[in-house]
């Protein structure tokens, strides 16, 4: 009977608790409730203050702001003499100061994400199409820059051409200052020519020559895999090479349908078609044949360390810029040997330079104050001070000209471009590392059957299909991504049950919107 | 006595209840104009991505699967060796085990991977170096998904097994030996004393720790998952549990609302799981139970 | 009778040495694969893996390591720094939670211990938690907010209420009370002095969670000087991994990305000295500090 009395004061005792402590977390919550809004960028610098300073272009600037840049990667090394020298500058020119933040790429999308979401001031940001710009933009993140600009950056805004502009506008709204330098990131391959030479190997500049290559490689050098693959770092390249499609998405095509550059309103279906078929069936005989790793869905080497290393022969998919760069790195290690490149747009008969979205740096709406933010970035980019300090160092220190008008790195404490400054690019004043002249040659020659790319300013809205889609994203990974690194056994019983799972998870569904949209885009962007 | 709670109950007020506001996010389509009271409500929407796959049960089952696994013979095994070790005589050896029993705890699971990966991969992996000079055939490892079970709780149990065992001795190291005495006295062996004195010792630690294992048994330490078996498909059906299928859905997009319901999701299993558990633990022996 | 448990004991002896033996045995061989692999030339781990013994020895690993040596210098101090005010903060508010929560005196103790570990069940979620530390508390890019989210786990808490439950017979703490202690006097004399093995166990577990942290300063620290150890390993180990799934699509290039031999090499530096802080803690996990007391 004690024990029954015992277990009712129990309850009544939890019943009391637990209704003081609700009440508790409701007065806290309807504070929480005022101010958990993320805010709208409360407008201007700082208000109030009158008979202050102003800037070049009229802007009001008696109040000093800090503001906050972020841009994706590493900091490096000497960040804070270079901080110290923008902003002994810049409370001269807009009494402002920056604090320039790096993400490093440690979980830099959820990051990203959260410094968006938080509502916290953040200033500036970088932008590209694989940071989802277009997504961020439609829903809400950035501000749109079109009244701004040419209020307190008319140089800026006269600096970039009215078609760059317009192609970075999302519904509408110019959401970003996208980069000018015009480069091809467009792709191609990359191999061994000291190899190629020694075996008598024909050049990579078609797939029956791609894989008479690999398997030359193969013969001659057993210990090698030939294709340097990680993941499916090779079936975009694969794909760009063979077909003509307007645009690559991750790993190909959007959701299977392929939309050819020349007649984009004609979307086919392309994965579990006959072609489809044909090209897994390639990707099995190169497997099978040892062209590619076992592992190659696990491995932890980079493609490019595989290269670099000497552990492989051909990469497939890769830009011009970057082939430099491995090059070099290859070329610091072993002198002899020596990457050749193809670029795919030879091939194809056109190249489409790299989109204005690519790089690019959008005020988000949690800004404070966005004006000055605006006018810092004008500096950034029209200013050849601040320009040269943050894409190159401190001349003397971190770098130097040479008579022909070369960069030439002297610290490994900034490094070129050592900030990550691909969207504060000023074509006017990049200073190039000499090797860099055979890039140059390349886009010379992509110059010649340049194309404009009309994929990437496709803003695509997943809201109504998002579910599917990360249903979709599971299934893909499960069974599409082993058929395309030829890991199946039996591809055609593959392929059917991957089209199965696919079409379970609501593959119909994401492409009939998907199309929809696309079409729509293309009528309202009036490409054919 | 209430003063010296206090601040550890102000503590997860701040940190844990008031941000349990945005459970919201899942039933809202956030949208950064409106923010997140602003944004509009779409129910169970975001929950759709869960079971539009169909996987969610094969989910479930395998999340549950592996840590109960995890649980039970990392315990025993724990268990099994800390009473081992509370035998050794010898305390160099004694100090120098424990301390490198504790290592792996310090690996993290990138690393783990990595090592995994030098041992088990097709071309240059360690075994498979050995199984060729030996004369026999290659394994490809990464391709057969039932070894991965194994391998998993294998890299699991290899981490933790130092980290519990320390735990479970301490306990040990604290029963009195007028215990073991008087069992001495008595007749016991050894066996008979570590079954009738020691175990016994440990159970209340063994189910506190067994609780909290519970309770996050939805969430089974995705970094293991992750880096191991990383974006291999072929190995999704026996070793995909919900934290990597959410990590990965979420990952082609940046949308809150998802995350966070899944994240409720596994929330709420757990929360069943141990209510139910505790509730009777309870009956069996009050002071045994968590709350 | 003597003999047989002699017997039984050596038996038993034997066969703790043996499986004691074999488990660190498993335990150090893949440790010792990294160390090797730290000490090796990368290419080679790159064409042939790595082996126990570095197939050829090369410190470049190192070397990239301690190429700019303030800047490990500096997050040492700062991880240094953290874990030891943490922990010693974190551990003073954990023992008295946990010698509060386990007195049966306390009439709410069961209600708390739930709305404590209630937290392990439930959260909001990241975004939340991040608004409220960033926005509300301000804390971002500040030492505090290195500090402050770590003090106190649910599951330390419990622990240590665990042990001192069984460390603290109820009569000792009645007769302090007779005697006239209040309670934070019986908190400081009695429980921390006896509860010794279980201080030293979570104590060791919270520096270890301060040391290993690496979340925190990847979500809320920009300053590099402020960076703590694990941290600048993680970057460097995902600046690969981003090369590895984005490289393709961002057409980013990154030159002399950070190799194997690298990866390796800041593991060990990043992870070698805490391992020497269990065998000095060890010490307090001495028998017969605990019971004598009673019967005193």
């Amino acid at each position: 009977m004690d024990n029954h009395k015992g277990r009712k004061d129990t309850l009544r005792r939890n019943i009391k608790l637990v209704a003081a402590f609700l009440a508790v977390m409701l007065i806290l919550l309807t504070g929480c409730m005022g101010g958990g809004k993320s805010e709208p960028g409360g407008g201007g610098s700082g208000g109030g203050g009158s008979g202050g300073r102003t800037s070049a272009s009229g802007l009001d600037i008696s109040q000093r702001v800090e503001l906050q840049f972020y841009m994706l990667g590493d900091a490096p090394v000497d960040l804070p003499l270079i901080e110290a020298e923008i902003n002994k500058m810049l409370v001269e020119d807009l009494n402002a100061t920056v604090k320039f933040n790096f993400t490093t790429w440690t979980d830099w999308e959820q990051k990203y994400r959260l410094l968006l979401t938080s509502g916290q001031p953040v200033d500036l940001i970088f932008t590209a199409e694989w940071t989802q710009y277009q997504a961020y933009a439609k829903n809400g993140a950035f501000l749109a820059l079109d009244d701004l600009l040419p209020k307190v950056a008319p140089k800026l805004y006269a600096f970039v051409p009215q078609e760059m502009w317009d192609a970075v506008r999302i519904d509408g709204k110019i959401q970003t200052v996208p980069a000018t330098w015009k480069e091809y990131v467009t792709f191609g391959n990359v191999w061994r020519e000291d190899l190629r030479e020694k075996y008598n190997l024909p050049i990579p500049d078609s797939l029956e020559n791609v894989e008479k290559f690999l398997a030359g490689i193969k013969q001659n050098e057993p210990d090698m895999i030939p294709l340097a693959a990680n993941g499916l770092f090779h079936t975009p390249g694969y794909y760009d090479f063979k077909y003509e499609p307007a645009g690559v998405a991750s790993y190909g095509f959007p959701y299977g349908l392929y939309i050819p550059y020349d007649d984009p309103s004609n979307v086919q279906q392309f994965w579990g078609s006959e072609r489809h078929l044909e090209d897994l069936l390639v990707m099995k005989r190169w497997m099978d044949n040892g062209y590619i790793s076992r592992n190659v869905l696990t491995t932890q080497d980079t493609a490019h360390t595989m290269l670099v290393t000497g552990k492989s022969a051909l990469m497939m998919g890769d830009n011009p810029n970057r082939w430099n760069s491995t090059n070099q790195d290859m070329k610091s290690t072993h002198p002899d040997w020596e990457l050749g490149y193809y670029p795919y747009p030879l091939k194809k008969g056109y190249a489409t330079p790299v989109h204005p979205i690519h790089n690019g740096f959008a005020i988000p709406i949690s800004s404070q104050n966005p004006e000055r933010a605006l006018a810092f970035y004008e500096l950034m980019v029209t200013d050849k001070r601040y320009n040269w300090l943050t894409q190159y160092g401190i001349e003397g220190t971190h770098f130097q000209v040479t008579e022909d008008g070369y960069y030439e790195g002297l610290s490994d404490s900034f490094k070129r471009e050592g900030m990550n400054g691909w969207a504060w690019r000023n074509p006017e004043y990049m200073l190039f590392d000499e090797s860099f002249e055979a890039v140059n040659e390349i886009f010379h020659e992509l110059d010649k059957i340049a194309k404009p790319d009309i994929f990437t300013g496709f803003a695509e809205d997943w809201t109504p299909y998002q579910a599917e889609r990360a249903a979709l994203e599971q299934v893909r990974q499960q069974y599409l991504h082993p058929l395309e690194v030829g890991l199946v056994d039996d591809v055609e019983a593959g392929l059917r049950t991957f089209m199965e799972k696919a079409k379970e998870a609501g593959l119909e569904t994401i492409q009939k919107s998907y199309t929809e949209q696309w079409l729509n885009y293309l009528k309202e962007a009036g490409i054919q | 006595m209430f003063l010296m709670l206090l601040p550890t109950l102000l503590f997860f007020l701040i940190n844990s209840y008031v941000p349990m506001v945005g459970i919201y996010f899942a039933f809202t389509r956030y949208n950064f104009a409106d923010g997140l009271f602003g944004s509009p409500f779409v129910g169970f929407e975001n929950f759709r991505f869960l079971w539009q796959s169909g996987k969610l049960m094969q989910l479930t089952l395998n999340t549950i699967g592996y840590n109960l696994a995890f649980i039970v013979l990392g315990h025993t095994l724990a268990i099994v060796c800390a009473i081992l070790l509370s035998e050794i005589g010898a305390r160099f050896f004694k100090k120098l085990a424990q301390s490198i029993m504790f290592l792996p705890y310090f690996v993290s699971f990138v690393l783990i991977n990595v090592i995994a990966y030098n041992l088990l991969n097709y071309d240059t992996g360690f075994i498979n170096s050995l199984l060729v000079r030996w004369g026999m055939e290659k394994l490809d490892f990464y391709g057969i998904p039932w070894i991965w079970v194994f391998l998993i709780i294998f890299f699991y149990l290899w981490k933790y097994l130092g980290y519990y065992a320390v735990i479970y001795l301490a306990v040990i190291t604290g029963i009195s030996d007028e215990y073991f005495e008087a069992a001495k006295i008595d007749g016991a062996n050894i066996f008979q004393r570590i079954w009738y004195i020691t175990v016994p010792m440990l159970r209340p630690t063994f189910i506190i720790l067994l609780l909290f294992s519970l309770g996050s048994i939805m969430k089974g330490q995705f970094e293991l998952f992750y880096q191991l078996v990383g974006n291999n498909g072929l190995l999704f059906n026996a070793t995909d549990i919900l934290d990597t299928y959410v990590y990965r859905s979420i990952k082609v997009t940046f949308d809150i609302g998802m995350a966070t319901a899944a994240g409720l999701y596994q929330s709420l299993f757990g929360f069943v799981l141990i209510m139910t558990v505790n509730y009777i633990i309870r009956k069996v022996n009050e002071d045994y139970a968590l709350f | 009778m003597k003999v047989k448990d002699a017997e039984y004991s050596l038996l038993f002896k034997t066969i703790a040495y043996v499986m004691v033996t074999i488990f660190t045995l498993v335990c150090l061989f893949p440790v010792l694969l990294i160390i090797s692999g730290s000490l090796t030339d990368n290419e080679t781990i790159v064409r042939n893996g790595f082996g126990l013994i570095p197939e050829k020895f090369s410190l470049d690993g190192y070397m990239y390591v301690f190429k700019y040596p303030t800047a490990i210098l500096r997050a040492y101090g700062v991880t240094i720094f953290t874990t030891v005010v943490g922990t010693a903060l974190g551990m003073f508010f954990i023992t008295m939670a946990g010698f509060v929560l386990q007195r049966k005196d306390f009439k709410y103790r069961n209600q708390f211990a739930f709305y404590i570990y209630f937290t392990t069940l439930f959260g909001g979620g990241l975004v939340p938690w991040y608004i409220m530390l960033t926005k509300y508390m301000k804390l971002m890019d500040t030492y505090t907010v290195l500090i402050y989210p770590g003090l106190m786990t649910p599951f330390l808490i419990i622990l240590m209420r665990s042990f001192i439950k069984s460390a603290i017979p109820d009569e000792l703490v009645e007769s302090a009370k007779i005697d006239g202690a209040n309670d934070f006097r019986i908190y400081r004399s009695i429980v921390l002095r006896l509860s010794m093995p279980g201080i030293a166990t979570v104590g060791l577990f919270l520096a270890l969670q301060y040391w290993n942290d690496w979340f925190l300063s990847s979500l809320f620290i920009n300053d590099t000087r402020k960076y703590q150890l694990q941290f600048y390993l993680y970057n460097i180990i995902n600046t690969v991994q981003f090369i590895r799934d984005m490289a393709i699509s961002s057409g980013v290039s990154i030159g002399n990305p950070p190799t194997e031999a690298m990866r390796m090499a800041m593991s060990v530096v990043v992870t070698g000295p805490i391992v020497f802080l269990y065998p000095f803690v060890q010490r307090y996990f001495v028998k017969g500090l605990t019971i004598g007391a009673v019967k005193g």
